[in-house]
């Protein structure tokens, strides 16, 4: 990998600043995300509003693209099972 | 009766055996079906890789059963899971060959200058000091760990593979992240930056 590949683009930048933007004191890890996932799911699924906890796994989906993958695989499941 | 009317938790734990090999096979094949669902249209997943994960989520789900807090309908729970199950494993396969050398190698240079492009400060001030702040912190307030960790989310890097990679569990290697950002986050404010000014840096 060269000096030029490596070089963080403005997309990666402005991704760092989106991440600490994001930063709070209390986030749920991928574990919890996963353990609440669900429910969030459903209540996005019926359009309904989330409590505290649940807005934890809204919070935690926009900082970590692993779970947001997995979180938008279960809603096309979910939405083909409607 | 619908697959959503079955108590599941029950049924999985039946002690006629009949009952629960029965609850066993439907559940395999709902979790089956929803990964079909999920993972249509990729290359690197066969009908193989489909059972493969099915049985291995049936596991899984199996062996959380306690975790399950009725929040959510079974079905949805344990299609979370399989859906882990899946996209671990095939993003384990996906980056198994980077290693952990060229990891720290990278993170090192993450606070070099040379290493911004110079069309990500454009010509707004505001920007240019946050970003001459944000390579500040990277330099001074991480651990080197912490700055291949934040490189490799940059790189998106699966985070099982990224803790793998650095040697630690999965709810430690997070916490070093979360800690990387409050660390760099507090850094900004010390330098005048309010969340405000983050948030608006790069909208």
């Amino acid at each position: 990998m060269n000096k030029m590949e490596q070089r963080l683009t403005r997309e990666q930048v402005g991704s760092i600043v989106k991440m600490l933007g994001l930063t709070t004191d209390r986030e749920f890890n991928c574990s919890e995300c996963l353990q609440h996932v669900s429910e969030f799911a459903e209540c996005q699924l019926a359009n309904q509003s989330v409590g505290e906890v649940i807005s934890k796994v809204e919070q935690h989906l926009a900082m970590c693209p692993e779970c947001r993958e997995e979180y938008e695989a279960l809603m096309k499941i979910l939405k083909a099972g409607q | 009766m619908t697959q959503n009317e079955v108590n599941w938790p029950a049924a999985l734990r039946a002690t006629d055996s009949g009952e629960q090999t029965a609850a066993v096979n439907a559940l395999r094949e709902i979790l089956q079906n929803g990964l079909r669902i999920a993972l249509n249209g990729r290359s690197d997943v066969s009908g193989a890789h489909l059972e493969d994960f099915a049985q291995e989520s049936l596991l899984r789900v199996l062996d959380r059963l306690d975790q399950f807090q009725g929040r959510s309908k079974f079905t949805t729970w344990a299609q979370a899971i399989a859906l882990n199950v899946a996209f671990t494993e095939l993003r384990r396969k996906r980056w198994q060959d980077v290693s952990l050398d060229a990891l720290m190698a990278d993170g090192a240079h993450l606070a070099e200058p040379a290493m911004i492009a110079e069309d990500v400060l454009g010509a707004d001030e505001d920007r240019t000091r946050l970003v001459a702040a944000l390579r500040n912190a990277i330099e001074n307030d991480l651990t080197p760990k912490q700055r291949a960790a934040i490189l490799g989310e940059l790189r998106e890097l699966p985070f099982d593979q990224i803790v793998a990679l650095l040697g630690t569990s999965r709810s430690a290697g997070y916490k070093m992240l979360h800690d990387a950002r409050r660390a760099l986050k507090q850094r900004l404010h010390e330098a005048g930056i309010t969340s405000a000014d983050i948030q608006n840096a790069f909208s």
